[in-house]
C-alpha cells in the first residue's frame, strides 16, 4: 500500500530531517511511527500526503509514484487519504455536520447522500447526537472525534494521523486509539505518528522507531 | 454533481462575503469611488458631445463677399451654395439690407451708421445647413472650399465653437480616464489585498479543503466569485450615484449661470457605457482576486 524507498529530506544545510528512510506498509496495516520531537515523524507524514517534496527518494502509494503526480492533480492522492492532526483543524464557525460534510461537498455529492454519509460517520465516532452543534461547544476528545469522522467520511484507503492524541489526556487518547483500531478493522490502512509509548505498547502492531531522521528499528508485534 | 458543487460554492461565497462584510464593504466603496470619477468625467464629456451635436445641427454659414465682387463671382458662389447637398436654404443679403437689419436690431446705433459716409456692411450669403447631413470633418472641408472661392472675403461659421466644445469633450474624457485609471488601478490593488486578507482569515478552511482533496478550481472559485461580486456591486453603485448626481446637479446649479449651465451640465451615460463600466468592475474584481490567489494560494 505504502512503499518508501531511500527517502531523504533536507530543509536547511547541513542538517537532514530524513536520512535514507525505507519502509513498506501493507494494505490493512495498523502502524505507528514513533520517536522523540524532531526525529522526522511529521516530515515523513507531510511527504506522504505531498505537502512537501523530498530531496531524494521514491514513494509508491497504491502502486503509484506519488512524486510524479503533477501539482494540479494532487487532489487524486489526497482523496485516497484521511488526515488527522493534533490540533484537530476544525472550522469553528461551522457546525459539526458541515465540518464533516466538507470532504463530501468537494466531490459534488448530492445533499441526501451527504446527510446519510455524515450521519453514518458521526455515529461511528458516537457524535451523531451532536451533529448540529458548533465544535467550540464540544470537549477536546469530541473535537478530535469530529476530525476523525471528517477523515473517514469518504471511505479513504489510508488514514494518516499526526499526534492525534497529543492534546488529550490518557483516557481520551485510549478512546481515540480504539476508534482508529475500529476503522482499521474495516480494512483501512492506518499510519499514526505519536511519541506516546503507553499507546504504542497497548495498540502497536507494526512500529517504526525514528531518531534524527533515520529508522532506528522496526518492530512487528 | 456539478450543480451540487456550484450550489455549495455560491453558498460559500455569500457566507464569506457576509462573514467579512466590513472589509468587503470598504473595497466596494473604493471601487464605487473609482468608477464614479470615471463616470462623472464621461458624463461631462457626453454633455460636450451633445452640445457639439446641437451646434452642428444648427450650422449657419455666412459668406461675406468682397465689396467689388462682380455679378459673375457672386452668382458662382450662389450656385455653389444652392447646389450643395449640405445646404438647406440660401439667402442673399445685400449691403443695404445688412445695414437695415443692423439698424433694426440696434436702433440706438442707427444714427452712427447713418452718419458714416460709406456702408460698412459687405454683401453676404446666409446659408442654413441641412440637419444631420454634415459630419464635423465634412463641415470643415466645405467651409474651406467656400472660403477659397473668388469673390468671397470671409466665411463666418460657428465652427470655432464646434471645435472648442469638441476639444472640451476630449479633455473631459482624457482627464476622466487618467484620474479614473489611477483609481481603478488602486482599487485593483485594494481588492487584491482584501481577498488576500480573506484567504489568510480562512487559512484553516483552505488547508482543510486542500487536504481533503479539493481541486485548485474548487478552492479558488469562491474567492474569484467574491471578487467579481465586489466589482459588480462597486461599479453598479457608482452608476446609481452618478444618476443621482446627474439629476441633482442641475437643481443645485439653478439658472443663475445662464448659458454656462448648459456647458457644465452632466449627461447620463449611454447604455453601452454603463455596460462597459459594470463589465470593467467585474473584470477588475476578478483580476484582483486572481492575482492575489495566484501569488498567495499555492494549492
Amino acid at each position: 500500500m505504502i512503499e518508501v524507498y531511500n527517502l531523504w529530506k533536507q530543509y536547511q544545510r547541513p542538517n537532514w530531517a530524513l536520512s535514507g528512510i525505507s519502509m513498506k506498509i501493507k494494505r490493512g496495516d495498523f502502524c505507528f511511527i514513533t520517536g522523540p520531537s524532531g526525529s522526522g515523524k511529521t516530515t515523513l507524514l507531510k511527504i506522504l500526503y505531498r505537502e512537501i517534496l523530498p530531496t531524494q527518494g521514491q514513494i509508491l502509494i497504491d502502486q503509484r509514484n506519488i512524486l510524479r503526480i503533477p501539482n494540479h492533480k494532487i487532489y487524486y492522492l489526497r482523496r485516497l487519504m484521511g488526515i488527522v492532526f493534533q490540533d484537530f483543524r476544525l472550522l469553528f464557525h461551522k457546525k459539526v455536520f458541515d465540518n464533516v460534510a466538507v470532504a463530501l461537498r468537494i466531490l459534488g455529492i448530492p445533499k441526501k447522500e451527504v446527510r446519510r454519509k455524515v450521519f453514518y460517520s458521526l455515529r461511528m465516532v458516537n457524535l451523531h447526537n451532536k451533529m448540529w452543534e458548533y465544535p467550540k461547544h464540544l470537549s477536546y476528545g469530541e473535537q478530535q472525534r469530529v476530525a476523525i469522522a471528517r477523515a473517514v467520511v469518504n471511505n479513504p484507503k489510508i488514514i494518516l494521523a499526526d499526534e492525534p492524541t497529543g492534546n488529550l489526556d490518557t483516557e481520551l487518547a485510549f478512546e481515540i486509539m480504539t476508534l482508529f483500531k475500529r476503522i482499521n478493522k474495516k480494512g483501512t490502512t492506518v499510519l499514526i505518528c505519536t511519541h506516546d509509548r503507553e499507546l504504542i505498547r497497548h495498540f502497536g502492531e507494526k512500529i517504526y522507531f525514528l531518531y534524527r531522521g533515520r529508522i532506528l528499528r522496526k518492530e512487528s508485534l | 454533481m456539478i450543480t451540487h458543487k456550484l450550489i455549495f460554492l455560491i453558498k460559500e461565497t455569500f457566507t464569506n462575503l457576509w462573514q467579512f462584510r466590513g472589509r468587503n464593504l470598504f473595497s466596494t466603496f473604493i471601487i464605487c469611488l473609482s468608477f464614479l470619477i470615471v463616470g462623472i468625467f464621461l458624463s461631462l464629456s457626453n454633455n460636450f458631445q451633445h452640445i457639439a451635436k446641437q451646434i452642428q445641427k444648427n450650422l449657419a454659414i455666412v459668406a461675406f463677399l468682397e465689396e467689388d465682387a462682380s455679378e459673375e463671382k457672386i452668382n458662382s458662389v450662389r450656385i455653389r451654395l444652392e447646389n450643395s447637398p449640405y445646404i438647406e436654404e440660401v439667402r442673399y443679403i445685400s449691403s443695404q439690407k445688412a445695414k437695415d437689419n443692423f439698424s433694426g436690431k440696434f436702433p440706438e446705433l442707427k444714427d452712427i451708421v447713418d452718419n458714416l459716409e460709406i456702408n460698412p456692411f459687405p454683401p453676404s450669403f446666409e446659408a442654413a445647413a441641412k440637419k444631420n447631413v454634415l459630419s464635423y470633418e465634412e463641415t470643415i472641408h466645405f467651409i474651406d472650399e467656400i472660403e477659397n472661392m473668388p469673390g468671397v472675403d470671409e466665411v463666418q461659421f460657428n465652427k470655432d465653437w464646434l471645435e472648442r466644445v469638441q476639444a472640451f469633450s476630449r479633455l473631459a474624457k482624457a482627464v476622466g480616464f487618467f484620474l479614473g485609471g489611477i483609481l481603478v488601478l488602486a482599487s485593483f490593488f485594494i481588492i487584491s489585498n482584501v481577498i488576500k486578507l480573506n484567504v489568510v482569515a480562512r487559512k484553516t478552511e483552505v488547508e482543510i479543503l486542500r487536504l481533503t482533496g479539493g481541486t485548485n478550481l474548487f478552492i479558488r472559485t469562491p474567492f474569484l466569485i467574491e471578487g467579481i461580486i465586489l466589482g459588480f456591486l462597486g461599479s453598479t453603485l457608482s452608476l446609481i450615484l452618478l444618476m443621482v448626481i446627474t439629476k441633482a446637479f442641475p437643481l443645485y446649479l439653478g439658472t443663475s449661470l445662464g448659458a454656462l449651465t448648459e456647458l457644465i451640465n452632466f449627461r447620463y451615460l449611454t447604455f453601452p457605457q454603463c455596460l462597459a463600466i459594470v463589465a470593467s468592475g467585474c473584470f477588475i474584481g476578478f483580476m484582483g482576486s486572481y492575482s492575489s490567489l495566484a501569488r498567495f494560494l499555492n494549492v
